[in-house]
C-alpha cells in the first residue's frame, strides 16, 4: 500500500499539480525573455567577447603572450583547466550518484547541474587545447597513424589518459543529459504555438509519446547510465590528478591526490550549482521547486566535501614532514610561508575554515548567505589549483631556475572569458530548455513513501 | 523478435478504445482491472514514469542491460586491440629496456573506451528499439498526454468485448472515453 508521507518534508511546495509543473517550468520558454535574462545574457556576451579577443591575441602572437616560463610552464592555464573540470563534476554527482542513492531532492536540480557539467567541460577543454600552441595540429593528441613519421601516442602518459577521459566524460554526459531531456522536450513541443518552435522541439523530441514500454526502457537506460557515470566521474578527476601525481615534482608526487582531487571537484561543483540556483530560483520564480530544503542539502555536501579537502591539505602537509624527504618538506613549508603564502592561506580559509559555518542552521537556510559562501568556495578552489601548480613549479631543483610567476593580461582575459562561454551557454539553456526536470518532478508531487 | 518495437506505432491498427485519466492511482486500478478481466492492453501513455505499470500490462523485461554489457565488452576488446597494435606490435617503445607488454598504465584508456562504447551502444539500441529518431512525427492521442493526462489504449479484435472494456474504464475513473478508427478519434 502506498501512503502519503507524514514525516518527510515535501520536496515540492505550494500544492502543485502536474499541469502546474508544466506551466511554471515552461513559462520562461513560452514567454518573451525577461529583463533579468536580457541583462544577464548581454553581460555574458561581453565576457565572451573578452575571451575571443584574448584568444585571438594568443593565436596571432603566440603563447609568449602568456607569462608562463621555463619553470612555471603550467600557470593560470592548467589552473583554469582543473578548476573548470572540477566544477563539472557536481553535475554528474547529482544526476548519477544521487540517483543510485535514490536521493529524490536531486530531481529539482539535476537538469541544471548536468547542463553546468557540459558547459564547464567545454570551458575546461579550451585551456589544454590552446596551451598546445599550434592548435591546428591538436588532433595529434588522438591515436592516429603515424603519417608524419612520428610515433603513436604514448599510452603511459596521463596526458593521453586525459584526452580519453575528458572526451568520454563530455560525450557520455551529453548523452545522459539529452536522454533525460527528451520527455521534457516533448512536453514543450505540445505546448509551443509558433511553427518554427513546434518544428524544432518536435525534431529533437524524437517522436516521444510517453508509452509505458518506452518509459520502462528509459528508466533502465537512465539507471545504467548513472551506474556508468559514477565510476566515470571518479576516473576523470583521478586521471586529472595523475597528471600531477605521476611526476617527480615535490608537492605533486603523492598518492593522496586522486581522492583529494575528487572531493575537491565535488566541493567546487556544488559551490557553482549553489551560485547558479540561488539566483535562478529567485529570478525564474522556482522557489516552490528549489526549496530551502534543497539549498540546505547542498550546503551539507559543501561542508562535508570542504572538510574532506581540508583533511587532505593537512594530511599532505604532515606526510611531507614525516617522509624525511627534504624536497617535499621544503615544498610544503614554502607553500605556507614562501612568496605565495597569501594564495595558500586564501585556499585554507576558503576551503577548510569557511564551510564550517554550515554547522549552523541559519547559514544553511539563508539564500543570500549561501550565495556569498558559494562564491568563496569557488575562489578557494581556484586558489587550490593555483597553489598546487605555481608553488611547486616556481622552485625548481636548480636554484638558478627559481622564478616568480603572475598571470598576464591575456591569461586573465582568457579566464574571465571562459565565464562568458559558460554563462552564455547557461542563459541560452535557461531560455530554450526546461531548467527543472518536469517529468521527474511530477513523480514526487505526492510525497509518497 | 524485431529490434524495433512495433507495438509503439499506431499506424494500420484496428479500431482502438481510448480512455483518458487524470489520476495516477485510478489509472493503475483501471489497468489492473482490465488485465484481470483478460483484456490485452495495447499501451498506456503517461506524462511521467508510473512505476509498476509495465509489469501490470505484462511488457517484456528489456534486454537493454545485456546489450549494454555486450557493447562494453566490444569497447574493451577494441581498445585492447588498439593499444596492443600501436604499442606492442607496430612501434614498440624501448623505455629503459623494460618489456613492452600489458601494464597497468593501459587501464585508464581501456576503462574509458569501455564506458564510451557501453553508453553509446546502449543509447543507439535504446533509440532503435523505441522507434526514436530525430524528426520523426509523434503519434499522439491527446495533446495533454505529455502534460498531465494519462491514456489507456485497447485494440479491438476477435476476443475483445468492447462493452466490458468501456464499462471497466468508466467504473475506474476515466474522464473521457473515445474510439479511434483509421486514425480519427470520436468521443463515446
Amino acid at each position: 500500500m502506498i501512503h502519503d508521507s507524514l514525516i518527510r518534508e515535501r520536496l515540492v511546495t505550494g500544492g502543485k499539480t502536474a499541469s502546474d509543473v508544466t506551466r511554471d517550468i515552461a513559462r520562461p520558454i513560452l514567454n518573451k525573455p525577461s529583463t533579468a535574462w536580457k541583462v544577464g545574457f548581454t553581460l555574458s556576451i561581453v565576457f565572451l567577447g573578452i575571451f575571443i579577443v584574448s584568444l585571438f591575441w594568443t593565436l596571432w602572437t603566440g603563447i609568449g603572450t602568456w607569462n608562463i616560463n621555463k619553470s612555471v610552464m603550467w600557470g593560470w592555464d592548467i589552473t583554469n583547466f582543473v578548476f573548470w573540470v572540477g566544477i563539472g563534476h557536481a553535475g554528474t554527482l547529482i544526476s548519477a550518484i544521487l540517483l543510485l542513492f535514490r536521493q529524490k531532492w536531486r530531481m529539482s536540480i539535476n537538469r541544471s547541474a548536468e547542463a553546468m557539467t557540459i558547459f564547464a567541460v567545454i570551458c575546461a577543454a579550451m585551456f589544454p587545447v590552446f596551451h598546445m600552441g599550434r592548435v591546428w595540429v591538436g588532433y595529434w593528441a588522438l591515436p592516429l597513424p603515424n603519417a608524419f613519421g612520428s610515433l603513436w601516442v604514448n599510452f603511459n602518459s596521463p596526458l593521453l589518459w586525459d584526452v580519453f577521459a575528458i572526451s568520454t566524460y563530455f560525450s557520455v554526459s551529453l548523452l545522459f543529459w539529452y536522454i533525460g531531456l527528451i520527455p521534457d522536450i516533448a512536453t514543450i513541443r505540445d505546448k509551443v504555438k509558433t511553427k518554427t518552435a513546434k518544428y524544432w522541439y518536435g525534431f529533437f523530441s524524437m517522436g516521444w509519446t510517453g508509452s509505458t514500454r518506452t518509459w520502462a526502457r528509459y528508466e533502465l537506460i537512465s539507471l545504467i547510465l548513472a551506474g556508468l557515470s559514477t565510476p566515470l566521474v571518479l576516473s576523470v578527476h583521478t586521471i586529472v590528478s595523475t597528471d600531477f601525481a605521476t611526476s617527480v615534482i615535490p608537492g605533486w608526487h603523492t598518492t593522496i591526490f586522486p581522492p583529494y582531487f575528487v572531493a575537491g571537484a565535488i566541493f567546487s561543483g556544488f559551490g557553482m550549482v549553489a551560485t547558479l540556483l540561488v539566483v535562478a530560483r529567485k529570478v525564474m520564480n522556482y522557489e516552490n521547486y528549489i526549496t530551502i530544503g534543497h539549498l540546505e542539502a547542498m550546503t551539507k555536501i559543501i561542508m562535508l566535501t570542504g572538510t574532506l579537502v581540508g583533511i587532505a591539505y593537512l594530511t599532505e602537509f604532515f606526510i611531507a614532514q614525516y617522509s624525511g624527504v627534504e624536497y617535499e618538506q621544503y615544498a610544503f613549508i614554502n607553500r605556507a610561508s614562501g612568496p605565495y603564502w597569501w594564495a595558500y592561506w586564501s585556499m585554507m580559509f576558503c576551503n577548510l575554515a569557511s564551510p564550517q559555518v554550515f554547522w549552523f542552521k541559519w547559514a544553511r537556510t539563508t539564500p543570500w548567505f549561501i550565495f556569498i559562501m558559494s562564491i568563496v568556495v569557488n575562489v578557494g578552489m581556484w586558489f587550490e589549483r593555483f597553489v598546487i601548480i605555481v608553488t611547486s613549479l616556481h622552485r625548481d631543483y636548480l636554484p638558478s631556475s627559481w622564478v616568480m610567476y603572475a598571470g598576464s593580461l591575456t591569461e586573465i582575459g582568457l579566464f574571465l572569458g571562459t565565464f562568458g562561454i559558460f554563462f552564455t551557454c547557461f542563459f541560452l539553456f535557461a531560455k530554450f530548455l526546461p531548467v527543472i526536470n518536469m517529468s521527474e518532478i511530477k513523480t514526487i508531487l505526492r510525497n509518497r513513501e | 523478435m524485431a529490434i524495433i518495437d512495433n507495438n509503439l506505432s499506431l499506424r494500420n491498427r484496428n479500431k482502438m478504445l481510448v480512455g483518458v485519466w487524470e489520476d495516477e492511482d485510478k489509472l493503475i486500478e483501471a489497468t489492473s482491472e482490465l488485465v484481470h478481466a483478460g483484456v490485452k492492453i495495447h499501451d498506456v501513455y503517461t506524462p511521467y514514469p508510473v512505476h509498476g505499470l509495465d509489469r501490470i500490462i505484462n511488457a517484456r523485461r528489456s534486454w537493454l542491460s545485456i546489450v549494454a554489457f555486450l557493447c562494453g565488452m566490444t569497447g574493451f576488446a577494441l581498445a585492447f586491440w588498439m593499444i596492443y597494435y600501436m604499442y606492442v606490435q607496430d612501434w614498440p617503445v624501448d623505455v629503459g629496456n623494460k618489456p613492452v607488454r600489458f601494464t597497468p598504465s593501459w587501464v585508464p584508456v581501456l576503462f574509458e573506451a569501455t564506458v564510451l562504447c557501453t553508453a553509446f551502444g546502449m543509447g543507439f539500441f535504446f533509440f532503435l528499439r523505441n522507434r526514436m529518431i530525430w524528426g520523426i512525427q509523434p503519434e499522439l492521442l491527446d495533446d495533454r498526454q505529455t502534460d498531465d493526462r494519462m491514456i489507456i489504449t485497447v485494440e479491438t479484435g476477435d476476443h475483445v468485448d468492447e462493452n466490458q472494456v468501456l464499462k471497466i474504464m468508466k467504473a475506474h475513473g476515466a474522464v473521457e472515453l473515445r474510439e479511434r478508427i483509421a486514425g480519427v478519434q470520436t468521443a463515446l
